[in-house]
């Protein structure tokens, strides 16, 4: 694979506005969406922005995460085509978290070119909000140590999936559809940060598109990206140990009912996890609406089954549900666990969920737009592991199983 | 050609009495300000105070709310609800320190062509003075 | 002067008593109350239906995981319960609960309303960052000599209705120097005086106002005139709201967290407030670029429009606020003041209806006819 080295020897942030400033003035699209300091503030919010002098104000990589990238996408594009080209500048798991809501039908992406940047991970929200400027400085360390900073939020400390979609294991399957050759990766265009010294960024196209991008631009990927990608994989190495560990400590941590439900005590129910949630999308939470509302008999019966009914109520129903609903395409990017009031580890829960059970279907969210969700398909041979046959009867594979 | 300010004004006229008036001023060759936008309701007590909040974000310079005076409403209370609504509104941008000026509500009645027109020409003047609603101006909104 | 049960047992303790009293020995078929839900402080309302369970409550634990008049109105939404059942709760949640009994999202029926004088409670941050057990000891000391603990939630240092409107019965707290020894309950209403009747303890008399709570208000009057000089000094203007609210994530978790924020659909959640690509397309002419997702202040100024009137300042929003936006302090001020110009006290009297949808012909008479 090649790519396109450009100089950062005036800084990446300088490097990556550069580059798209000149994309701008060249119309390779009308619009911009990227994360910017808001004048005055600490805070940092997504711009979509026509104008090149608000450029002045966007930073590709904060050192927090506010809004999810690819629910601010959806923003954007939920309710149709976008009549101008948008550029969205964003991470990989916001990029992954577009492409899922792509499947989910909650975007629409035509005119819209995904451009992903490797990253080093973010600092928890709660800690930048109580101290900006500390956490500003130590997310500067973490980028140079990259992978290694161990005050950046815990999901970002185990994230494998920081840089291109193809790098990770496992490798995209064949996937079982009947999708035309259409080129269906992630992003359109990834900036690759890493094996430059912080002297160089590598612009690499991996969509027609971003081909396309790059010849507009006169900046042709001749360079190679060896440097870059042996770094990359060396630190993939790393964090894929890091989470093997991870997955095993909250196995045991969260294994079994009293575990897990302490681990919701001091949960309130506020959902915020819930509406911050990139993947989960729906208007109207079936958590939140009438379905579940009871007449108070209905609480008094259930109270007296065990002498006390928690309230608001069902807590596990609200994460185990939510959980059933969108674990399959969790992409891990924490944001359920910053909007947590009451610091429970939501993020960490879920992603070690969502690793198992994807790993059952041999899904990766979001690293392909033709991939379709698992739960949408099915193949007639599959899974004949769960089928409990009675006596002599086959299973789906045509095995005559005994009884289990 | 005047560099003059033309403000940007959004008003909402209930059907039955101001917007009456207004047309009745526009027969009567009556002076408007070219720089107020006239939305008809049926009723000023159909005026959502989020139009009203939505207006003056999107950069609004001036919104002007009218309807029946009180007693004379069509539906009967609709103007009443609308004034409620109008003291509510008034006191949220009052103590945000919001400029609270560029919102007004006027009794007009249907008859009342040549109040229609002085309102109109006084509010255009107080938003004149006021300049444009800095609002326009933010991103971060 | 009203009828008071006097327990000689500390006021946890002598509450519980009551509690169970009532569960064992009344028709009270349960109790809502905030139960120990863990050995860190962390409490949950819960309706307990059995003596057992109901030996882990802790009503008066100072934390506010949701605010009470949520849950009563999530329990009595269909319809009025038609088992008697008794709540504690503070004075605000249950003004926020006559807010939304008068908008159809509850019932008083068959309940029994249990409150107190109230010191206010700790952030949620409070139990999150593992404080809770060191704070309880200064707590119950300022509590004793109706002092403000500098640490308790900003709504709850400068309120000054921490006397409750429409209990059935209210535990002395504030100011009360014996709270160790003796737990003193006022029965306020003659339902009260019922289903007091053989309680453990001794019926005597108290006053629901003290020199004491005189004091404890005073002082919050001061610590509000503070709060609204240092907003005044720095929150005013349009410039300071879009600061005030920059690092907002459009979680809307304050407006789930309030109580009187009912509706299934927010409006601000629905359909008919999301941009069209059309209007991105506008804007960006208009003004070269926009904050994604768009409508922040639009969202916090139209939901102070829809609620502000009945905001019992419980501050449950800035406590669940990811990114720490003192939204509390924001809407009280506007709150206090709408409240003042419509002369509306917000869960004082369940058949004074909420200013909106009534009017009087002769008010306001200035306005409309300049």
């Amino acid at each position: 694979m090649k790519g396109k080295a450009l100089s950062a020897k005036e800084g990446i942030n300088k490097a990556i506005i550069d580059f798209l400033k000149k994309s701008l003035e060249k119309k390779c699209f009308d619009a911009l969406l990227i994360p910017a300091k808001v004048p005055e503030t600490e805070s940092y919010a997504w711009l979509l922005l026509q104008d090149e002098s608000l450029l002045e104000l966007a930073n590709p990589l904060p050192p927090v995460m506010t809004v999810q990238g690819g629910k601010a996408l959806s923003t954007v594009t939920k309710h149709g085509e976008m009549h101008q080209s948008v550029a969205a500048v964003m991470r990989p798991c916001e990029v992954r978290a577009a492409v899922e809501l792509f499947k989910l039908k909650q975007n629409n992406l035509e005119n819209i070119t995904l451009i992903s940047i490797d990253c080093p991970g973010t600092m928890p929200l709660s800690d930048y909000t109580d101290n900006p400027e500390k956490m500003t400085k130590a997310f500067e360390n973490a980028f140079d140590k990259w992978g290694e900073g161990d005050n950046l939020r815990p999901i970002c400390q185990i994230c494998h999936k920081f840089s291109l979609t193809s790098l990770f294991p496992p490798s995209p399957q064949e996937s079982p559809s009947d999708q035309n050759e259409k080129d269906f990766s992630a992003s359109d265009l990834h900036i690759g940060l890493l094996g430059g010294n912080k002297e160089k960024i590598f612009l690499m196209p991996c969509s027609t598109r971003g081909t396309e991008l790059l010849e507009k631009l006169e900046l042709p990927p001749q360079d190679s990206l060896e440097k870059w990608e042996s770094k990359v994989k060396e630190i993939i190495d790393k964090k894929i140990k890091k989470r093997n560990t991870f997955n095993k400590e909250w196995l045991t941590k969260i294994g079994g009912n009293e575990k897990f439900i302490a681990v919701f005590d001091e949960c309130i129910n506020c959902h915020n996890c819930m509406r911050v949630c990139p993947i989960c999308y729906c208007q109207q939470c079936y958590f939140d609406s009438p379905a579940l509302n009871l007449p108070p008999e209905a609480y008094l019966q259930r109270a007296e089954k065990r002498g006390a009914l928690r309230f608001p109520l069902d807590t596990l129903l609200f994460h185990l549900g939510r959980m059933s609903h969108m674990v399959l395409s969790c992409v891990s990017c924490g944001a359920c666990e910053d909007a947590c009031p009451m610091s429970i580890p939501v993020a960490q829960i879920f992603s070690v969920i969502g690793d198992q059970t994807q790993k059952d279907f041999n899904y990766v969210p979001g690293r392909n737009r033709g991939e379709p969700l698992p739960l949408q398909v099915f193949r007639e041979d599959e899974f004949s592991e769960v089928e409990i046959p009675s006596e002599g009867e086959e299973t789906s594979t045509g095995e005559a199983e005994k009884n289990v | 050609m005047s560099n003059e300010y033309v403000p940007r004004i959004i008003g909402f006229l209930c059907n039955w009495c101001s917007y009456t008036g207004a047309d009745l001023a526009g027969t009567a060759r009556l002076k408007i300000p070219a720089s107020l936008k006239v939305i008809r309701v049926m009723c000023s007590g159909r005026i959502d105070p989020l139009f009203v909040l939505k207006g003056f974000l999107k950069g609004a310079d001036g919104i002007m709310m009218m309807g029946c005076h009180p007693g004379d409403c069509h539906y009967q209370k609709g103007n009443y609800n609308a004034r409620r609504r109008y003291v509510m509104l008034q006191n949220i941008l009052k103590i945000l320190g919001l400029e609270k000026e560029r919102i007004g509500l006027w009794w007009v009645s249907a008859s009342e062509a040549p109040r229609y027109a002085q309102v109109t020409h006084e509010f255009e003047e107080k938003i004149k003075k006021l300049g444009s609603n800095p609002i326009q101006e933010e991103i971060f909104l | 002067m009203s009828k008071a049960l006097k327990i000689k047992k500390g006021v946890d303790k002598g509450l519980n008593d009551l509690l169970e009293f009532l569960l064992k020995s009344k028709d009270i078929k349960g109790i809502f109350a905030l139960k120990k839900m863990n050995e860190n402080g962390a409490v949950s309302y819960s309706l307990m239906t059995s003596v057992d369970e109901l030996k882990k409550a802790t009503p008066l634990h100072p934390l506010m995981p949701v605010n009470a008049g949520k849950v009563l109105s999530i329990f009595s939404l269909k319809e009025a319960t038609k088992e008697p059942v008794a709540a504690v709760l503070r004075p605000c949640e249950l003004r926020a609960f006559i807010e939304l009994v008068k908008r159809n999202q509850g019932s008083l029926d068959n309940l029994l309303l249990i409150s107190l004088t109230c010191g206010g409670v700790y952030p949620l941050q409070s139990l999150a960052d593992g404080n809770m057990k060191k704070h309880l000891p200064p707590y119950w000391e300022s509590l004793k000599k109706a002092e403000i603990n500098p640490d308790l939630r900003v709504t709850c240092q400068s309120c000054e209705h921490f006397i409750p409107y429409l209990a059935d019965m209210t535990v002395a707290t504030v100011g009360k120097k014996d709270l160790d020894k003796e737990c003193t309950i006022l029965l306020n209403t003659t339902k009260g005086e019922d289903y007091a009747k053989d309680a453990p303890g001794n019926i005597g008399s108290e006053e629901m106002e003290t020199a004491e709570t005189e004091k404890l208000k005073k002082r919050r009057e001061e610590q509000n005139k503070k709060i609204v000089e240092d907003f005044e000094k720095e929150g005013l203007g349009f410039k300071a709201l879009v600061k005030t609210f920059s690092a907002c994530l459009a979680c809307h978790g304050c407006s789930y967290a309030c109580p009187i924020c009912y509706c299934t659909l927010c409006d601000f959640d629905s359909k008919t407030l999301e941009y069209s690509p059309q209007s991105f397309v506008s804007e960006l002419e208009q003004k070269g670029g926009l904050k994604i997702p768009p409508g922040n202040i639009f969202f916090h100024l139209g939901r102070m429009s829809h609620m502000a009137v009945s905001c019992v300042n419980c501050g449950m929003c800035s406590d669940v606020c990811p990114v720490n936006i003192p939204v509390a302090t924001v809407f009280s001020r506007v709150s206090l003041s709408l409240q003042d110009e419509f002369n509306y006290l917000p869960g004082k009297d369940v058949e004074e209806s909420v200013p909106y949808g009534v009017y009087k012909e002769e008010e306001f008479v200035e306005i409309g006819e300049q």
